[in-house]
């Protein structure tokens, strides 16, 4: 039984459809009409408005709060200067993933991470001897998240004229209306994009000051579907799709580790010892034996394929989760594509998809597996870099 | 190039045998020691001018022969002797003595009860045929349980003999070697005896040290393996093994520092170098082993953070809930039973019944120490009688049940209502010992834990349940290496356990020796 | 001249039906004898009162095999199971706790005691479903002979050390720990919180003589998390029409099988001659034989009882004798006017469509094992309430309900002995009614009808000795190669053409049908019938 985000009046108002999801017990929309088509373009286009409260959002503090991330974090967290943010993950004491997420530096020795699934047990047990307050303010902190080429102006707009500066991956302490808030320049879509964190009590004063501020720039309330399709543009992958956290992990083939997964660019081997360090420096070592990469499905195949039943080409219209294998050329399976989505910006039927290290290279030629008529077939994917989409506002 | 070989965290008993096994293999061995004296629970010390108590644990029974004769310790004074008897004696009844003798205990039983008169041969012929199965384990590394079915699998030699001396007992006693262990004391001894003095003296040799009570399965564990242990015990107590140790620790080269605290274990990278001590001074060595408890090391000594997370979580569950506090007596005249009117017993327990344990240890369920607790007794004056002035006598109680997290703390009062209550316990089976006290010392749980640094006050560092018997402390440590690199376990937290032993300070000693 | 069967089933308790089906179905004649005017035995509906349908006894099904409900057809049969919903732990101050089959929903409800339980929970899981797997290979075959030379003991040893070895060595600790601790310290391991601790641990000393902190009760814990390997997800639930559902929908599937069955025909002794069992006499003369008899009584019935000490050599009776029973629970039910209104959570809802659990708190629960372990049921027990006619409208009046109360510690031998009972059966009844109507006051007013079991009851009318409902304790030292006694633990006794089929058999008690499914198969192996 979900319960109501802060938002759920408004999101509810709004909501057509009526689809929504759980997500991590709460409401939370999959797409306000009964097809997502709009507000993906919203998030391309104009602007989109998501509830992402449903994050998981902890506080750190105190005078061990930098040595204690850094301890839990594979990335080197003591770059992290006031006002910033940085996308990181975590893993156990092998190299096994357990989660990814953000830190942000909100003071001194004031942190806030997020992430996807719930933390406290984990950030509890690597707590020990550190001199540091935890606190899990996932109940009480809302969050709204604004994405796509307009969002500078709908946010600065909202804000008085205070964001317009903000770099990629800052924050800022702010206010909307009354309501103090925080504005990160972050995001899940690969674009242009900012978050609000502010107390749930101010999450419908701060909502109508947003789409107050959104209606001259295109701004549509979102959901998860339309979302889901611009992370895979982006090539974001997510937990519990792409990989599964090792403490949920029954059997050692479902694990993973960030060089497995493409995150091998934040692991800092060289600074203060964390958790994990060991097993990567022996992986470093060695090369991960299996690696995430996008694939781009050859469309004249598919389309052949169909043709040949008499159908036109068939496409899931919205992001897909539910995992297909991948073979090589000459159908021995090579590993498996955990999420994709029809990309109607660049017209490319993408996944993503964790095949063995020597079929990694860009450019390689896989099978991808698609049903046609009830039956199970292959066409050429070609391994390609991702993200697939990368617009250069998402940083300018 | 380090200036030791091996830096021994504690100069307790095992401290001090893995001090004398590595000297005497040419080591350079340094000892730390945080108290002013050495012998950790086996020091004697004077708790009353002109007292002097036995150790902490007085029983040493088990007590290896084969690290004593080893280590040559006869050489340095020690002696082992027959075990003194043990007087078994409650309230308002005859009592009854455990004597080395089979003969003779049975025909002290048959006072009591011819039924378990006839049973006692019966029952100690069993202990001594399932002997042979239980004793290469319990004194030789245990194995190596992630090379299980294979060769590769530590103690091969060990297994083997003891899967030999196994396969000899047939197939009906090899059942009863599986169905004993896990049972409760009281249970299994029902099926041998009927007297209640009897069972409970016998199970209350099962439960010290215990967080449980007789009706707690897995308690005929630990009475099959002390029984399977208990060779002789060294004359002069604990305190003179102590001594004996230490001087052959000395003999061979070994540096000994009393005073001396250890605050933490000198880490670089992923390993040990030494150690800190408590005055910011680091003394290198290439190994270091500790004696004191697992938890004290792992969740105290080694600086946070260093640790892989599992295995400090691991080590965070390691049950050492203590529950004995310790009573030392000093007495102006000698401590006389109603039991055994005019004679002098050096041991003797009180339980009456088997519900009078479990009743005692009822109360530390509920965070209360109990109000009548039962004592396992040890006068060492009897033996040594410069324990105590001339025609007075010293005596040692073992109080059980409290528990180390009183509810509302140990105060003062706490303190000595638990004294009063023990000494209560006493007065009950040597009427008049009340008026006869001329000074007291009380160690509670907490008073435990802060003399002799052992977490929870737990006299065996870590609780002797079946599975902290079977995998003690951790999986990762159980074959005396840790995941640090350079350290090693030689306490009573390890293998094969707690209690006057001297063979977790052997084996973790020869850990360290056969390392690369 | 008396008819011949090829196999006897004495007592029709779902382990003796689930027996005489297996034969039956392979073709063997199959005669079941019951002793009550119903089958069942201990899984058995019954009218007490009109209209109201009581499991008397056993009242949740609980890890009854799927793999007997397809061989055997049950669902064709009758057979119905209908999930539990939820666990609820009610408590005299605050909302309690209910555990819901939502995860996100019950870690809210968990993160009211503690945030790390709460979150805790799935790793906890894993490592439970990790350990199913060994179990089931446990429970779904015969027992392990240790110390056995045979190639294929050996083998199978081999293959029990195999898969552990494949899990890892964290996981050979984690089931040392496992089989050895206390389900209070095994669970402490993960959690903390006393609210969660105590509804959780309870399900460790169901039926035993122990409390939620003596070691040996960790491994029942597990039982819980079988279902998930089964493949079927929430296998605790009701049976329809009340667990006798059950054990008529398995007598049904052995009649159609061709098997005879015979109520009120109890049986007086085994005949035996020459050290092979022949057949039986009924109380009432009438004799039967067969090639072999199969007796799902308790292991005394069985032996002492039905065939007499004189067959039996010193070393089999000795065992017999230590073989421990000592019931510890008992039963209330109850007919109802209308629906209990807890006071932490008022009104009807889902949360008591579920179990109910009275365990406050792991002292409350403590308390009540002290008492029994001195010889006193508990004042204040630990008590698994359902309230089945919530799912199942069929067995109350419409608007009216039955409630089965689990009621824990009942000690079979009380201080002034066991026949000292029925003299405080009713005493013991107004305890737990009063227990319960702490958390729902106005219970008493509501209640149409009561049925009191004491251990005593449950030994004389449904005949487990000592009121042990599992035949026997589940602790370590009864189960596997020693349960009932080595050397005969593989459902063949010292008799032969006597086997044993009930849960005095491995692997133990419950409504699991193994001991039923596994002896019938080691007989058909064993070519004897």
């Amino acid at each position: 039984m979900p319960i109501a985000t802060p938002f759920h009046p408004r999101t509810l108002a709004s909501c057509t459809s009526l689809l929504y999801k759980d997500w991590a017990g709460y409401y939370a929309v999959r797409s306000y009409d009964t097809s997502h088509d709009r507000e993906y373009f919203a998030f391309r286009h104009g602007c989109g408005l998501i509830d992402v409260t449903p994050l998981y959002k902890y506080d750190v503090r105190g005078k061990d709060a930098a040595r204690y991330l850094a301890r839990i974090m594979v990335r080197d967290i003591r770059k992290l200067k006031p006002g910033q943010v940085m996308y990181v993950c975590w893993c156990d004491d092998q190299g096994h993933m357990i989660d990814d997420g953000t830190v942000s530096r909100l003071g001194d020795d004031h942190y806030r991470v997020t992430s996807s699934e719930p933390a406290w047990h984990w950030l509890v047990r690597a707590s020990r001897g550190m001199q540091i307050g935890l606190g899990d303010v996932s109940d009480r902190i809302a969050a709204l998240s604004i994405q796509g080429p307009m969002s500078r102006d709908t946010v600065d707009a909202a804000c008085g004229g205070e964001v317009r500066e903000l770099k990629f991956f800052r924050l800022a302490n702010t206010r909307i209306d009354a309501a103090k808030v925080i504005v990160s320049r972050t995001g899940y879509t690969g674009d242009l994009g900012y978050e609000i964190w502010m107390k749930n009590e101010d999450a419908l004063p701060v909502y109508d000051a947003v789409v107050r501020a959104g209606r001259g720039y295109g701004l549509e309330p979102a959901g998860l579907d339309a979302m889901d399709v611009t992370r895979v543009e982006a090539g974001f992958i997510l937990n519990g799709v792409d990989y599964y956290s090792v403490l949920r992990c029954l059997i050692p083939s479902r694990k993973s580790t960030p060089y497995e997964l493409g995150l091998g660019w934040m692991v800092n081997l060289d600074h203060e010892p964390f958790i994990g360090r060991e097993a990567l420096t022996r992986e470093h070592q060695l090369g991960p034996v299996r690696k995430l990469v996008g694939l781009e499905v050859d469309w004249n195949e598919t389309e052949a394929l169909f043709r040949a039943h008499g159908l036109p080409p068939e496409v899931h219209s919205g992001g897909w989760r539910d995992a297909r294998p991948v073979y090589d050329t000459r159908g021995t399976f090579i590993g498996q594509a955990t999420s994709g989505a029809w990309s109607p910006l660049l017209k490319k039927n993408l996944a993503l998809a964790t095949v063995k290290s020597e079929f990694a290279t860009p450019g390689t030629v896989v099978r991808f597996e698609v049903t046609v008529e009830y039956e199970r077939r292959a066409v050429k994917a070609t391994v390609v870099e991702t993200p697939f989409f990368n617009p250069e506002r998402k940083r300018a | 190039m380090a200036r030791y070989d091996v830096a021994i965290i504690g100069a307790g008993h095992n401290g001090l045998t893995a001090a004398c096994v590595l000297a005497k293999a040419g080591r350079r061995v340094v000892v730390l020691e945080r108290r002013e004296v050495t012998g950790g629970m086996c020091a004697s010390e004077e708790f009353q001018p002109g007292y002097r108590s036995s150790g902490l644990l007085h029983d040493t029974a088990q007590v290896r022969s084969a690290v004593v004769e080893a280590l040559r310790l006869d050489q340095h004074g020690l002696d082992l002797v027959a075990p003194p008897a043990m007087l078994l004696t409650g309230a308002d009844r005859p009592g009854v003595m455990i004597h080395p003798s089979n003969e003779a205990t049975a025909a002290d039983i048959a006072a009591i009860s011819a039924h378990d008169a006839g049973r006692w041969s019966a029952y100690q012929d069993f202990i001594g045929r399932v002997r042979s199965v239980i004793e290469p384990l319990l004194n030789d590394t245990p194995p190596d349980i992630g090379a299980i079915g294979t060769l590769q699998s530590g103690s091969l030699g060990t297994l083997l003999k003891s899967a030999m001396s196994f396969q000899k007992l047939g197939r009906r006693e090899m059942a009863e070697v599986l169905r004993v262990p896990p049972m409760c004391v009281a249970d299994w001894l029902n099926e041998w005896f009927e007297n209640d003095l009897l069972k409970a003296g016998l199970a209350h040799g099962a439960l010290v040290g215990m967080w449980a009570g007789p009706w707690s399965p897995g308690t005929a564990a630990n009475l099959l393996l002390a029984g399977c242990t208990t060779t002789s015990a060294v004359k002069g107590g604990a305190g003179a093994l102590a001594v004996a140790l230490e001087r052959a620790a000395r003999h061979h080269g070994a540096e000994i520092r009393t005073s001396t605290e250890v605050a933490s274990v000198a880490m670089s990278g992923g390993s040990a170098r030494g150690v800190v001590l408590a005055t910011g001074e680091v003394i290198e060595a290439s190994a270091v082993a500790a004696s004191c408890d697992p938890r004290t090391l792992f969740l105290d000594l080694i600086p946070a953070g260093l640790l892989p997370v599992a295995f400090e979580h691991r080590v965070s569950v390691v049950r050492a809930r203590g529950t004995t506090a310790k009573v030392h007596l000093a007495l102006d005249r000698p401590l006389e039973f109603a039991a055994k009117p005019g004679e002098r017993v050096e041991r003797a327990r009180t339980a009456t019944t088997l519900d009078d344990l479990e009743r005692a240890f009822d109360a530390v369920k509920y965070g209360r120490a109990s109000d009548h607790p039962v004592l396992d007794i040890h006068v060492p004056s009897v033996a040594s009688p410069a324990m105590a002035p001339d025609g007075c006598d010293s005596v040692s109680l073992l109080v059980h049940f409290a528990p180390h997290a009183l509810t509302g703390g140990w105060t003062d009062a706490a303190r000595a209502a638990l004294g009063d209550a023990a000494i209560a316990a006493l007065e009950r089976v040597a009427p008049g010992v009340g008026k006869a006290v001329v000074g007291r010392e009380v160690l509670t749980p907490a008073d435990i834990a802060a003399r002799y640094g052992a977490s929870g006050g737990h006299i065996h560092h870590a609780e002797h349940a079946l599975d902290q018997l079977a995998i003690r402390p951790t999986l990762d440590t159980m074959r005396y290496a840790t995941p640090v690199a350079n350290l090693y376990l030689c306490g009573s937290g390890s293998h094969p356990g707690g209690g006057v032993t001297c063979a977790p300070g052997a084996l973790g000693a020869a850990a360290v020796l056969s390392r690369r | 001249m008396a008819k011949r069967y090829d196999a006897i089933v004495i007592g029709a308790g779902h382990n003796g039906l689930v027996a005489a089906a297996y034969l039956a179905k392979a073709g063997r004649r199959v005669l079941v004898l019951e002793r009550r005017h119903v089958v069942g035995g201990a899984a058995v509906t019954e009218e007490l009162y009109p209209g109201f349908k009581f499991s008397v006894c056993s009242y949740v099904v609980s890890l009854f095999r799927p793999h007997i409900i397809r061989e055997l057809n049950l669902t064709k049969h009758g057979m119905q199971l209908i999930p539990l919903e939820c666990s609820f732990t009610p408590h005299l101050e605050g909302p309690g706790l209910v555990r819901w089959p939502d995860p996100h929903r019950t870690r809210r409800e968990v993160s009211r005691f503690s945030q790390k339980d709460a979150e805790i929970y799935p790793e906890f899981s894993l490592a439970m479903t990790k350990m199913g797997f060994f179990v089931k290979q446990i429970i779904d075959s015969p027992p392990p002979a240790p110390g056995s030379m045979h190639p294929s003991e050996l083998s199978r040893l081999a293959g029990l050390v195999g898969h552990l070895r494949n899990l890892g060595p964290d996981m050979v600790e984690l089931h040392a720990q496992l089989l050895t601790m206390s389900a209070v310290d095994f669970l402490r391991m993960w959690f903390e919180s006393d609210a969660l601790l105590a509804p959780m641990s309870c399900s460790g000393i169901i039926g035993t003589f122990l409390g939620v902190h003596s070691p040996g009760t960790a491994y029942v814990l597990l039982h819980h998390y079988m279902g998930e390997i089964d493949g079927a997800f929430r296998s605790w639930g009701f049976s329809k029409g009340g667990t006798g559902g059950l054990s008529i929908a398995i007598a049904n599937a052995a009649q159609a099988y061709g098997a005879e069955l015979k109520v009120s025909a109890p049986v007086a002794r085994i005949l035996v001659r020459g050290g092979r069992a022949r057949g039986v006499v009924l109380e009432n003369g009438d004799e039967y034989k067969a090639d072999v008899v199969l007796s799902c009584a308790d292991p005394r019935r069985t032996f002492i009882t039905l065939t007499g000490e004189q067959h039996f050599d010193g070393d089999f009776l000795s065992q017999l004798r230590r073989y421990k029973y000592r019931g510890s629970s008992g039963k209330v039910n109850l007919a109802l006017d209308r629906l209990p209104d807890f006071t932490c959570r008022p009104g009807s809802g889902p949360h008591l469509q579920g179990d109910i659990a009275v365990a406050p708190s792991l002292e409350y629960l403590e308390r009540a094992f002290d008492e029994a372990k001195y010889g006193e049921f508990s004042r204040r027990p630990y008590l698994n309430v359902v309230i089945p006619s919530l799912v199942d409208p069929s067995v109350a009046p419409p608007g009216k309900h039955v409630m089965s109360i689990f009621v824990q510690y009942a000690p079979y031998n009380l201080k002034g002995g066991a026949e000292t009972w029925p003299s405080r059966r009713e005493e013991f009844g107004d305890a737990v009614v009063d227990t319960l109507a702490e958390y729902c006051p106005g219970l008493e007013e509501s209640i149409l009808y009561r049925q009191v079991l004491t251990p005593w009851d449950l030994e004389q009318e449904i005949g487990l000795t000592e009121g042990n409902i599992f035949q026997g304790e589940l602790s370590l030292e009864q189960l596997l190669f020693l349960r009932p006694a080595a050397g005969w633990a593989r459902y063949r006794t010292p008799i032969r053409n006597l086997w044993l089929c009930g849960s005095g058999a491995h692997p133990g008690g419950g409504i699991m049908g193994s001991p039923g499914e596994l002896c019938a198969k080691a007989l058909l192996d064993s070519r004897e019938v």
